[in-house]
């Protein structure tokens, strides 16, 4: 039985076609990413599957439950942790948690030694009766995150669980994230942080324009974009070195300057070294380090959603 | 058997789930100023406008303070905890917790049927302390109390539903219906004496059957006869949460 189905769900707001018929499964236990640029349709697609929005067209099921017409025992699978930490400020963490359990049929004897055992897992048990408007985001993500995790769910929906978090907070959801996979719970993840999503999925969808433009494991994603490859290439710093100079050199289609490194886009990564080679001799700078790399989940991305990032902040290309 | 079983643990469960949105609002929006405000000091000054010098017996002025005192005050909490919650993110919370629609209704209304209630006894003690009034009979306040309360609360939960995040764009739209039921309700011109073309809309007014039936506790004299405010006050209840929940659905998607 799959976690999630998700079968050709279309939503339709006015003129707007947020969704248009949208298919994937999640098997159980598996950790799956669902990525794309903002107003692809990620929140859409949470909402449906949640049962907070009924789709236009098409169904999803949680755990074989219809999530429209079976919506209490399907929610009963699940556990949520929404993109913003929406916790109740003027409520302790302790009471936040107390909270959610009851909303979740959590019997008081389970809820209180399950309560204790999150909160000492996410480092806020000795906080547990401060009112949390004096948490940071951190904390309050924290918390958020531990009351996604009351009932015991079989599936957890995680929407950006680690945007914009300090160090600590990060590396404590991070490693929960992967315990709980451990564990055997499914765990959909929506997230900006390509990166993550390539370290912590199983499988990633890509989402662009309410259309599914990709699903598969990270690798093998990578491997349909072999073309993209690139090489990233540093220079002495105190040898000038410009993009211009150096998108002349044969096979280079693209240059991104990244840090004190230059990152060279080819389809033929050893024709460019012999390219840089040259330029490094003819204009007397010395080459510090070369390294070729594979196409990134990024790349991947990029290709798919046809961003293009070269500009200053994220534009779509039509 | 099994089935029935089933049902009434399943009817407890949300039952226990609509408590734990009730207990939720009472810790965090009783105490706040603007629920003070329109809950309870709001009612007060209205009725000490319209009522104070005028030569009506406290039998009559009693029951009505406390049939305005509970309009207001079961009427406002959720008007301002809903729009506030949707702007904090809490309120998906309740939207996708595994509970009926119903059941966030419910709870939601509870915390200002229960508010109302504790309202409703500084008119009502103080009516025993600075006048000579006396009750005739405590069924109809109990009941009129109960009744008024959840109708008007389930009220304030219906006019919530309208997706904003302003407290104050719900709480424009209930006073122009809250301010004239106070003038069409026979708070302070008694029924007999409104125009016939008030008087049908007198009968449109849970108000009315309100303050009526807790009129009976005091005068012992009612314009109905208090099973018909009972079960006018139910219909009421019915028609707001039915109405709640349907707008709930529909702003939802």
């Amino acid at each position: 039985m799959y976690a999630i189905e998700a079968l050709s769900l279309s939503k339709r707001f006015g003129d707007i076609q947020a969704l248009s018929h949208v298919d994937f499964s999640v098997t159980e236990g598996e950790t799956f990413g669902f990525l794309g640029p903002n107003g692809a349709g990620k929140t859409t697609t949470i909402r449906i599957l949640t049962g907070i929005t009924t789709p236009t067209e098409g169904t999803a099921r949680i755990f074989g439950r219809d999530i429209v017409r079976d919506t209490i025992a399907a929610r009963r699978q699940m556990g949520i942790v929404h993109e913003t930490s929406n916790i109740y400020t003027d409520l302790s963490a302790w009471q936040n948690l107390m909270f959610t359990a009851e909303l979740y049929h959590v019997s008081r004897k389970d809820r209180e030694k399950r309560g204790t055992e999150l909160l000492e897992l996410f480092g806020l048990f000795e906080r547990r009766h401060d009112k949390t408007n004096g948490f940071s985001k951190g904390m309050k993500r924290r918390l958020t995150l531990a009351m996604g995790l009351i009932n015991h769910p079989r599936l957890l929906f995680l929407d950006e669980p680690t945007s914009g978090l300090d160090v600590q907070s990060n590396l404590i959801i991070r490693d929960v994230i992967r315990e709980l996979n451990e564990t055997g719970v499914t765990v959909f993840l929506t997230t900006h942080n390509i990166e993550e999503a390539n370290l912590a999925c199983d499988r990633v969808a890509i989402i662009n324009r309410g259309q599914i433009a990709a699903i598969d494991s990270p690798e093998r994603l990578k491997h349909t974009i072999q073309s993209v490859q690139s090489i990233d290439v540093a220079f002495d710093p105190v040898s000038p070195v410009r993009i211009e100079d150096l998108l002349q050199v044969p096979h280079v289609s693209e240059v991104r300057k990244n840090g004190d490194k230059f990152r060279l886009i080819t389809e033929d990564p050893p024709g460019v070294i012999d390219g840089i080679m040259d330029y490094a001799s003819t204009h007397h700078v010395r080459v510090i380090s070369v390294n070729t790399l594979g196409p990134s989940l990024e790349d991947v991305f990029i290709r798919l959603t046809g961003l293009d990032i070269r500009t200053k902040g994220v534009k779509t290309v039509d | 058997m099994t089935d029935l079983a089933e049902h009434c643990g399943q009817f407890c469960t949300e039952l226990n789930a609509a408590w734990a949105i009730a207990k939720k609002d009472i810790l965090i929006y009783y105490l706040k100023p603007n629920i003070i405000v329109s809950g309870l000091l709001f009612p007060l000054f209205m009725f000490l406008a319209f009522a104070v010098g005028r030569p009506a017996a406290p039998s009559v002025m009693i029951p009505g303070l406390i049939a305005i005192t509970i309009l207001f005050s079961a009427s406002s909490i959720e008007p301002v905890s809903i729009p506030i919650e949707r702007r904090m993110k809490t309120f998906d919370r309740l939207l996708s917790a595994p509970i009926s629609l119903h059941t966030v209704v419910l709870g939601e209304s509870l915390s200002g049927f229960l508010y109302s209630l504790g309202i409703a006894f500084v008119p009502l003690i103080a009516g025993f302390i600075l006048f000579p009034t006396q009750i005739i009979g405590i069924a109809p306040l109990v009941v009129g109390l109960l009744l008024t309360s959840f109708c008007f609360a389930t009220m304030g939960t219906l006019f919530a539903a309208y997706p904003t995040e302003s407290p104050g764009d719900i709480m424009s739209m209930l006073n122009l219906v809250r301010l004239p039921l106070i003038f069409v309700s026979g708070v302070f011109i008694p029924l007999e004496q409104i125009p016939p073309i008030g008087q049908f809309v007198t009968f449109l007014s849970p108000l009315t059957y309100g303050n009526d039936l807790i009129s009976a506790a005091f005068a012992g004299n009612t314009h109905f006869n208090p099973l018909i405010d009972i079960l006018m006050l139910c219909i009421f209840i019915l028609i707001f949460q039915f109405v709640a929940n349907h707008l709930y659905k529909k702003f939802n998607e």
